[in-house]
């Protein structure tokens, strides 16, 4: 192979590459101009064919008197062959790309009677780093590529770590897969999106990079720049991520709180009172709606009930409960909250009880069976239901709801959970306000928001912090 | 009046009861519940300008607006007139219609302002002279009876029953017009506030109430012979719990027979506007009403009349008593 075309050079160099193992080597040498470059390539631990050069070797080396006139052809030539770095184990291709030059064609005698095994080519101008390069890149995946992600279990919430695929052996650089991942909220520097590759069952890692991503699913497109490296488009801001692998792997709680999953917050607040105590109520259902859409992504729907006062003196008209939005998207609900917040509050009036018989007898009516996701009724307020019948100073409801009798059938439910945010600090409330805050209570001045979510198990504890993205089917 | 000279000064009818207890709203659901009789037999006029103004004012607040009158603040004294269907000499007819008159009988309230009786039970002497004399000179005393007060604070029977036994005692003493021993007059005890629902409930557990088949919208009612007892009841309730022995030595000091015991109310019980019959369900009539002007949550808050006023036995004491009084000017026997 004295000479050959292009074509032939690419193929025996990919060849060569594709049969690069282990810790085999390839190395080829380019015999220029003006000197000589060594290209070493190998494939790293995560099967990634990798190449890189050493420095040109200038003909002066050999001494460049003694090239000219009757030279000392044997330490010429050592210097060369000990500079080339042939006399290896390492398969050997020799290039020569400047045939037209005494000292070229003179170094290119020595390499190929160093290693007369080694394929040589002879190529004017061909650019060997670029076409290196490139087949480098071009190489089909020898090893599939997946990305690692959390596998939750659904009963008992334990979190395991699998992977997702991405790229699959044979694959080549270019096609973008489309991704689909679920992230809970990371530590500060995000979610990582690691990329291993496997072989049998050993993973090896091939890039960590991080974000920190708003909790919720998110969609992205996986390339396969070349082999070893894959770009993320359709992610904000990743940076490359240099904590430790088992660093990382060891801050993965054990479970994902089971009981996390797509919830249903049905909040009723009362919109009867001073405008500040309205203004305050409102206030904290949005702060509530608001941590928990951020902490159920995509997972959360959400209820908003406005009640107040029924309307008894002369002259006042009934206002009936009003379901402002029913299973809604967090963000219809706050905007419908927005809606409530401009009208203000309704009048004080009857002043020792309001319609919370009648919102619970309206979430009752329309929660119906249960759709599996779990149920939390948030009372915001602070006056008791009125009775269903005629009780010490408290006018019956004008409907006769009996709230003991709903709430008695809506804690019934296994779905559901109470939850209460009351005018009243703890030792003040009525027993009422004890019952609808059974799950979690919290008084309206001092709410501890995160701490009211995470006891209806609506977020995580402040402490679980979730660092991969999670597989979502 | 026909004697035009004496007019002034008599009085048929003295209404008695501590601060509070509901007479002046009696006296504005008197107005009310006289309009509503189908007979339209009776009418209640004042006596002079303050008086009418009075009855105007307050029967309107009362039905109208729904609010309660406001607690008399001097030392008042309304004078009023009921205006009945005519009757002749001994109640027979002579079949001479030209010269009907109305029958005439006079009220004179003593609305002392609340708290004047003091609080150690005692009346001052200005009160006790009132009293006497409004003693003297009616033949028939409305004396009411306020449970709430009562449940409150305990001392709504001791109120007035231990100074009004005191001064019968002492005129039964100091004087030979009562030969006898027993003063002459007609006693109507009212128990007042029967919508109220801690009355009512007593009233309930006692298995007092009945219901009239001829009122279409089933208000509950405490016949008269079971007024006693339910008054018994309510004064057991409190604290000192002494009123056996109470109404016992009442009536060593008046005839037992002039004595009629009437659970009242002058507000009634709450009617649906839709359903227009009772319910026991929500029978309170009454409304919490916040006033404008004071927002302190330490008072406790007034309340509104929430419906309409369905008074209840409020023109009957009051028509009783002055049947008794015109049977005894028929009979020409002397009163006082
Ligand atoms: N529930 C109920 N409350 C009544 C009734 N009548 C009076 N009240 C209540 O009792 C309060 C006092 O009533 P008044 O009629 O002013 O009593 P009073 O005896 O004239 O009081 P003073 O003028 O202060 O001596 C009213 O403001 C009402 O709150 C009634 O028929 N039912
Ligand atoms: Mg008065």
């Amino acid at each position: 192979m004295t000479d050959g075309g292009g074509d032939l050079l690419r193929k025996a160099l990919t060849k060569a590459i594709d049969e690069l193992d282990g810790s085999a080597r390839l190395i080829v040498v380019e015999v220029a101009a003006d000197g000589m470059t060594t290209f070493t390539l190998h494939r790293d631990d995560a099967g990634t064919p990798r190449g890189h050069h050493g420095p040109v070797t200038p003909w002066n080396i050999a001494g460049e008197q003694e090239w000219e006139g009757t030279a000392d052809d044997a330490s010429g030539k050592e210097a060369i062959v000990r500079a080339s770095g042939i006399r290896s184990h390492a398969s050997v291709i020799l290039i020569c790309s400047f045939p037209d030059g005494l000292q070229a064609s003179r170094a290119m005698e020595w390499l190929r009677e160093a290693r007369p095994d080694a394929p040589h080519f002879t190529k004017a101008h061909v650019p060997v780093p670029a076409l290196l390069r490139e087949i480098l890149a071009d190489e089909p995946l020898k090893r599939s590529y997946d990305l690692v992600v959390l596998k939750r279990d659904a009963v008992s919430g334990r979190l395991e770590l699998a992977t997702q695929p991405l790229f699959a052996i044979g694959a080549r650089r270019g096609q973008p897969v489309r991704v689909r991942v679920r992230c809970e909220p990371g530590d500060d520097r995000g979610t990582a999106f690691a990329v291993a590759s496997w072989q049998n069952i050993q993973p090896s890692l091939l890039s960590v990079q991080s974000a920190v991503l708003s909790p919720g699913r998110h969609e992205f497109w996986a390339t396969l720049e070349r082999p070893g490296v894959v770009r993320f488009s359709g992610l904000p801001a990743l940076v490359p991520d240099d904590r430790r692998w088992e660093d990382l792997v060891a801050s993965v709680p054990a479970t994902l709180d089971p009981q996390i999953g797509p919830a249903h917050l049905i909040c009723a607040v009362e919109v009867s009172g001073s405008s500040d105590l309205v203004d305050e109520r409102l206030r904290r259902v949005r702060q509530v709606v608001t941590t928990c859409a951020g902490a159920l992504p995509d997972r959360l729907h959400v209820s908003l009930l406005a009640y107040g006062t029924h309307g008894f003196g002369r002259g006042e008209r009934e206002e009936p409960v009003e379901v402002r939005v029913w299973h809604v998207s967090p963000k219809t609900a706050l905007d419908s909250l927005s809606g409530l917040e401009l009208r203000g509050a309704r009048p004080e009036g009857y002043p020792y009880a309001v319609q919370i018989e009648d919102a619970l007898h309206e979430v009752h009516g329309r929660l119906g069976a249960g759709t599996g996701d779990r149920v939390v009724l948030l009372t915001v307020g602070g006056r008791p239901p009125h009775p269903p019948r005629a009780e010490a100073r408290i006018l019956p409801c004008p409907h006769r709801h009996d709230w003991e009798d709903l709430l008695h059938r809506l804690r019934r439910r296994a779905d559901l959970t109470l939850g209460a945010i009351c005018d009243e600090p703890e030792e003040r409330a009525t027993p009422v306000w004890r019952t609808l805050g059974e799950g979690a209570r919290a008084h309206l001045e001092v709410v501890d928001i995160r701490r009211l979510c995470s006891d209806l198990g609506l977020v995580a504890s402040a402490a679980q912090r979730i660092p991969f993205p999670l597989y979502d089917p | 009046m026909s004697d035009e000279g004496s007019g002034r000064d008599h009085t048929d009818i003295a209404m008695w009861g501590a601060p509070g207890s509901g007479k002046t709203t009696l006296l504005a659901a008197l107005s009310i519940a006289l309009s509503r009789r189908p007979q339209q037999d009776w009418r209640i006029v004042g006596g002079d300008a303050p008086s009418t103004d009075f009855l105007i004012q307050n029967t309107l607040a009362l039905s109208g607006v729904g609010e309660f009158p406001e607690a008399t603040k001097d030392r008042n004294r309304y004078r009023w007139t009921l205006l009945g269907p005519p009757a002749g000499k001994n109640g027979r007819r002579r079949g001479k219609p030209a010269q009907v008159t109305a029958t005439r009988i006079n009220i004179n309230l003593m609305d002392p302002p609340g708290g004047s009786f003091g609080d150690s039970h005692h009346l001052s002497t200005a009160d006790k002279s009132e009293l006497i004399s409004s003693l003297e000179k009616s033949k028939g005393i409305i004396f009411l009876f306020d449970p709430i007060r009562e449940f409150e604070k305990g001392d709504a029977f001791n109120y007035l029953f231990a100074p009004l036994s005191q001064l019968a005692s002492q005129m039964l003493a100091s004087s030979d017009k009562y030969p006898d021993g027993k003063l002459p007059h007609h006693l109507a005890i009212c128990i007042t506030k029967f919508d109220e629902l801690r009355v009512l409930q007593t009233a309930s557990e006692l298995t007092l109430l009945t219901t009239d088949p001829d009122d279409v919208h089933q208000f509950p009612r405490v016949p008269q012979d079971d007024a006693a007892q339910l008054l018994q009841e309510l004064c057991s309730i409190s604290a000192t719990g002494n009123a056996d022995i109470m109404l016992n030595t009442l009536t060593h000091f008046f005839h037992e027979d002039r004595i009629k015991y009437y659970v009242t109310s002058s507000i009634g019980f709450y009617l649906d506007p839709m359903r227009k019959v009772f319910d026991m369900a929500d029978p309170v009539n009454l409304v919490p009403h916040a006033p404008l002007s004071s927002p302190s949550a330490a008072e406790p808050m007034p309340s509104r009349i929430r419906g309409q006023v369905h008074p209840i036995n409020v023109v009957e004491p009051v028509l009783w008593l002055g049947q008794q009084v015109l049977n005894e000017h028929a009979n020409g026997s002397p009163a006082g």
